[in-house]
């Protein structure tokens, strides 16, 4: 019996392979990859997409071929794009999806973004930004120092230790964020500059729209808040009875513990925030005083006074917009009975009473004396 | 059958068998399952694994009063012929539909993230003749292939350790965050998955070491139920709420967390990997299947595997409404429930039986 | 009635004109030798019969053997064995010498399974020079061996070996049973008798261990396996034997441990590789595009872009261009033979690149494929992975990874069920006991190898040491 299934499967394999040929398979080089995917915002129900899809071909005068289609529908608008097309769309490279202001404020931008979670092919590591004015403009613009402008896009977006501040979303991150009670999304914010693209800040949602754009040093607050373990460099600009100081504080790492008094009528969260980094640079009076242990005690004291500030500072902004971008409504969540919802993270949210500690410690000023 | 008399199973069989067929296509979607509990879920996994130790017991009590017998002749010796056979004719259906349905909803898999726009007749094909090569070798032939799968497969959960860094322990508390109906909800669609154990009633008599099966199956099972433990707690700590509700395969979106430097998705790898666990459960099922052929039959025929084949083959492509096709496997799936109060119900007629005869 | 059997003799061979019939003056009256000139040389024939024959005869009759002068088929056979009959015309009486000396080669180094450490010398074609060499490596008196004679035309010498002591008796009666059992006119190798007499003739792998080391095949004698020799073959049988042990070299006990585990990964996981890789590149290719890194499929798309065909013909192409190299490089002379490789591998290579026809991720693919085939020690499992690819390709063909995966759970249970004379064939991957692990992929110190493995099923009770 066992021989003759042997014989019998082998031979069916190697007949079977003859059936394979007339399902029609696009092969590897007649398959357009998109690299990245921008909606622009045209009115309520019409939006524009654009693809960039990398060329290999070296005759090819343009590295990226650009599509833009207008279109009520992602669908739809992909089977537009295949029109205009030579190859055959596919989404399984896709890297980054860029979502212009207009549209995250007013669009679907949910919907958009869930249609391509639904979708097998994509990936969960696509990266989502949010680009000012117009996002066809920054794929179709012209950056001559760059050789693509998907990969450029790409490696911008991509986790680095000076742009810490930003959240690097994506996919799973804004469907996460999006769709928990807890959290309020937030993504990267660029701005096209003549021929160079800059991360201005990160874009904080409210529910599925936008809802304001921060600045990246109060981004940072978020990541430091969220539990990030280490942190872009740090710049403050202290005003302690020195005059004023700027100093820069470098290859932090940070942990934080939140105590919250478990009480959704009266919630307040203590927060502890430990830092330790180097000093890398330093401006002020008292530029000259800063070998000794004490001096840099003190000095570290006065940074704790201005981050607290800063914070608590923060903090506060993000209570007036009644948004929770750094989810601590889920140290509320936490030791709540029953279903928690978004309008409770909002109550708790505007109610919020927060006690801010920072612990710095300086670990060295650097290699120079 | 005469083979009922040959011992064959060692104790290592008997723990992998246990083991693999409750890892089928059930954990790839468990979380998703479960989700009408929302984050509180996580510890479901070791209650199911309460109730199966529970509900193992009467099943193999059962067996060992019959240590020569399976399920099939237990029912025609304590029902009477006539009952029994149409019982054991309903048996081997149920097996069929319930190991078509596994392949159906494996397939459907499959066509969404390896094979897009591909028809899967022909993979499902493939499928069921290496299905058959397995299964001719006979119930000792499946469990070396369980055994295999286990260590092939466990390697998987390494694929997980990207999810886990991202996750947020807070979502495991607070605990029992729960309201009956969610939890009836929960237990009616999650226990599905750890279905499987209940073959033992099956492959009991090839056991050698009859008295210690009990141990044995459950060492299977708690490993298997530690599996499932760990899968639900990475979902739990990994998505949202809505996301639990909402991704179907939570296994697979999982793996799409990670990547290597050379390998990008992750997922496509370990859902086509997947093809041991699928084989290692269903080739026990249809070996239960056929036996049940074997018994319902007085001849022996070589070519029943192939005809049970071939109705699965048919069952999963068939031309009626993928509503019907749903609708079939899920009663097959509460069907399967039964098949676990079976022996209870068969103990009781048992003990009853015994008390007149002693009178 | 000498000339009764002298005519009886004569026809029998009739038309066997190296049959020599000599007559010689003795003291005790006229003497006819009768032999095989072509299985005897001149000079043994001198010293041992001629010369005392006609010197000292007492000699003679105390070296030879009185053979029954009816027995035509006995003394025929003693004449295909190589030995001189002696007719004494005056008492009528047959008396046979052993005087077998036909030409053998000597002792070599072995070339197919070279080593850096280790014993050189290698088995030769001839059946006492084998045992010998067995012999000098273990000298007990548990070393058996039992000769048998196979083929039923040709009637070729076999040797059994084994320890007395060690060996599974079961394991002994299946084997006679089975040589019992074999109708085959002529064994020109063992390997033809093995094929014969393995548990599944018609699986790929090989069943059965064949080496031509002799000190493999101690190491192998003292686990309690069975051996078997066959005149005028170089290779020695091994059984049972496992599917792990194709992967063994028996410098690995030679080497430091480390570097012994390190390769002894290399070769176990370079099967699994060279199996698995260009199978992986038609599915990455035609299915799976996604699972490549961006930049590297950039690459590969430009690289293809030229190429006329889909991915499965192209690498059936290369493979097959493999395939006819290796095949053309093998049956030339060693010169030639560079000539054909570079040839191959350089001109074929990169024109076929350049005019398009394959892309060049793929040459090297193929090429690191073909390299990791030649790893394992066995020749004939290095063989095997090169079919069993093939049919890695045609599934990776029809369904990409998925296809891939049901090939290798088709593996798996294939090498699951094969057996080898009624042990698992992939015993280590289940293994029998605990301490077949320290002999597996990772070879542990030398000290904890002492124990009898599990396949074997060596004998429980045994005297202490070696």
């Amino acid at each position: 019996m066992n021989r003759k299934l042997l014989g019998i499967s082998l031979i069916l394999l190697v007949l079977l392979v003859g059936c394979s040929r007339k399902e029609l398979k696009v092969p590897l080089e007649d398959v357009g990859m998109v690299g990245i995917m921008a909606f622009d915002y045209i009115d309520e129900k019409q939006m524009k997409i654009t693809v960039a899809i990398p060329q290999y071909s070296p005759e090819a005068q343009q590295k990226t071929q650009i599509f833009s289609v207008a279109t009520d529908l992602v669908s739809s608008g992909i089977v537009e794009i295949e029109k205009l097309s030579d190859k055959k769309i596919v989404f399984n490279q896709l890297r980054v999806v860029l979502i212009n202001e207009e549209f995250a404020r007013k669009g679907q931008v949910r919907k958009v973004i869930q249609h391509l979670y639904r979708n097998a092919e994509v990936g969960n590591k696509v990266l989502i930004a949010i680009a000012k004015d117009n996002a066809e403009t920054i794929l179709k613009g012209d950056y001559p120092d760059k050789p693509n402008i998907i990969f450029y896009i790409n490696d911008l977006l991509e986790p680095s230790i000076n742009t810490a501040f930003n959240p690097n979303t994506n996919l799973h991150d804004f469907i996460y964020t999006i769709s928990n009670p807890v959290t309020d999304t937030i993504l990267p914010y660029i701005e096209k500059l003549d021929d160079k693209l800059e991360i201005k800040g990160v874009a904080v949602f409210k529910g599925n729209h936008m809802e304001e754009l921060i600045k990246p040093e109060e981004a940072l607050i978020i990541q430091a808040l969220q539990g990030r373990k280490n942190l872009a460099p740090l710049h403050l600009d202290l005003h302690e009875g020195h005059g004023e100081e700027k100093l820069m504080i470098d290859l932090i790492e940070s942990t934080i513990k939140m105590r919250s008094n478990k009480s959704i009528e009266s919630p307040k969260l203590i927060i502890n925030l430990k830092i330790k980094g180097t000093l890398s640079e330093y401006k002020g009076a008292r530029e000259y005083e800063l070998n000794t242990v004490e001096s840099i005690s003190h000095l570290e004291k006065d940074i704790n006074k201005q981050l607290e500030e800063d914070i608590t500072k923060f903090l506060d902004k993000l209570k007036n917009m009644d948004v929770d971008p750094s989810g601590l409504s889920e140290k509320f969540r936490m030791y709540y009975d029953g279903k928690w919802t978004t309008k409770k993270t909002r109550e708790v949210i505007g109610k919020l009473k927060t006690e801010v500690h920072v612990e710095t410690s300086i670990i060295s000023t650097g290699t120079l004396k | 059958m005469s083979t009922a008399n040959l011992k064959m199973l060692n104790r290592y069989h008997v723990i992998f068998l246990a083991q693999s067929i409750m890892i089928g296509t059930g954990i790839l979607s468990l979380p998703q399952k479960l989700s009408a509990m929302g984050y509180t879920e996580w510890f479901m996994p070791v209650l199911f694994g309460v109730v199966a130790t529970l509900t193992l017991w009467p099943m193999v009590w059962l067996c060992s009063k019959y240590p020569n017998e399976n399920l099939f002749r237990i029912n025609e010796i304590l029902l009477g012929k006539v009952i029994g056979k149409v019982i054991n004719l309903f048996f081997v259906l149920q097996f069929i539909v319930f190991s078509a349905g596994i392949i159906s909803n494996y397939m459907h898999l499959i066509q969404s993230t390896a094979l897009q726009e591909q028809t899967i007749t022909l993979p499902v094909i493939c499928l069921l003749l290496l299905l058959v090569y397995i299964i001719s070798g006979g119930i000792k032939s499946i469990a070396r292939f369980c055994m295999m799968t286990f260590f092939i497969t466990i390697g998987m959960f390494y694929f997980t350790r990207w999810a886990i860094e991202k996750g947020e322990f807070s979502h495991l508390i607070p605990l029992f965050n729960f309201d009956w109906q969610e939890f009836f909800d929960a237990f009616k669609k999650g226990y599905l998955s750890i279905l499987g154990y209940e073959l033992i009633m099956f492959y009991f008599p090839y056991i050698i070491d009859q008295k210690k099966a009990y141990r044995h199956s459950l060492i299977g099972i708690w490993i298997s139920i530690f599996l499932c433990f760990f899968t639900t707690v990475v979902s739990v700590i990994y998505y949202s709420e809505w996301q639990l509700k909402n991704v179907e395969f939570s296994v697979l979106n999982l793996f799409k967390a990670g990547e290597f430097s050379f390998v990008e998705r992750i997922d496509i790898i370990g859902i086509t990997l997947w093809v041991f666990l699928i084989l290692s459960s269903i080739t026990a099922y249809v070996w239960c299947a056929k036996l049940g052929v074997d018994s319902l039959l007085k001849k022996k025929r070589n070519y029943q595997l192939f005809l049970l084949a071939a109705i699965i083959f048919l069952i999963v492509r068939m031309p009626f409404s993928r509503e019907f096709q749903e609708k079939l496997f899920t009663t097959s799936n509460y069907i399967g429930y039964m098949l676990i109060i079976w022996p209870i119900f068969l103990s009781v007629i048992y003990v009853v039986r015994k008390k007149k005869v002693q009178q | 009635m000498p000339e009764q059997i002298v005519a009886k003799l004569k026809k029998e061979i009739n038309d066997v004109d190296d049959v020599k019939l000599n007559m010689i003056a003795t003291e005790e009256g006229d003497v006819t030798l009768i032999y095989f000139s072509s299985l005897i040389e001149k000079m043994t024939l001198q010293t041992m019969v001629s010369i005392p024959l006609t010197n000292n005869i007492k000699q003679i009759h105390q070296m030879a053997q009185y053979v029954d002068p009816k027995d035509i088929q006995g003394v025929i056979k003693r004449l295909n064995a190589g030995q001189t009959l002696l007719f004494f015309h005056e008492t009528n009486a047959l008396l046979s010498m052993d005087t077998y000396s036909a030409p053998t080669r000597a002792i070599t180094n072995t070339e197919t399974e070279a080593t850096v450490i280790g014993p050189q010398d290698a088995f030769t074609e001839s059946l006492e020079t084998n045992i010998s060499l067995v012999r000098r490596r273990i000298q007990s008196a548990q070393l058996k061996n039992e000769n048998r004679i196979v083929g039923s035309e040709a009637n070729i010498k076999i040797s059994i070996m084994y320890m007395d002591n060690i060996v599974n008796h079961k394991n002994l009666d299946d084997l006679r049973n089975r040589i019992d059992q074999v109708e085959f006119p002529l064994f020109t190798d063992i390997s033809v008798l093995k094929q014969l007499i393995e548990d599944n003739p018609l699986s790929p792998f090989p069943q059965y261990y064949m080496t031509v080391r002799p000190d493999s095949i101690c190491r192998y004698l003292i686990d309690g396996r069975i051996v078997m020799f066959m005149d005028n073959s170089q290779l020695a049988i091994v059984c049972p034997t496992s599917f792990f042990e194709m992967f063994v070299s028996i410098e690995d006990y030679y080497n430091r441990w480390t570097t012994a585990s390190l390769l002894r990964m290399l070769r176990f996981f370079g099967f699994f590789l060279t199996i698995m890789i260009t199978p992986m590149y038609i599915s990455a290719l035609t299915f799976h595009p996604e699972i490549l890194p961006y930049e590297l499929l950039l690459n590969l798309q430009e690289s293809r872009s030229k190429v006329p065909f889909p991915p499965l013909i192209e690498v059936l192409f290369i493979e097959l261009i493999i395939e006819v190299l290796r095949e053309a490089g093998s049956r030339m002379p060693a010169k030639v033979g560079q000539t054909i490789g570079i040839v191959g591998g350089i001109v074929i290579g990169t024109a076929a690149v350049e005019a398009g026809l394959l892309s060049n991720i793929l040459i090297v693919l193929v090429a690191t494929s073909a390299l990791l085939s030649f790893l394992p020690p066995i020749f004939l499992m290095s063989n095997t992975s090169r079919f069993v690819r093939y049919i890695f390709i045609l599934s990776a063909g029809l369904f990409g990874l998925f296809g891939q995966m049901l090939a290798f759970a088709w593996l798996i249970h294939h090498l699951l069920s094969l057996k080898s004379l009624g042990t698992h064939y992939m015993t280590p991957g289940i293994p029998r006991k605990p301490s077949d692990l320290l002999d597996n992929v990772i070879r542990f110190p030398t000290k904890y190898l002492a124990k009898k493995t599990g396949i074997s099923r060596a004998q429980k009770k045994q005297p202490e040491g070696k």
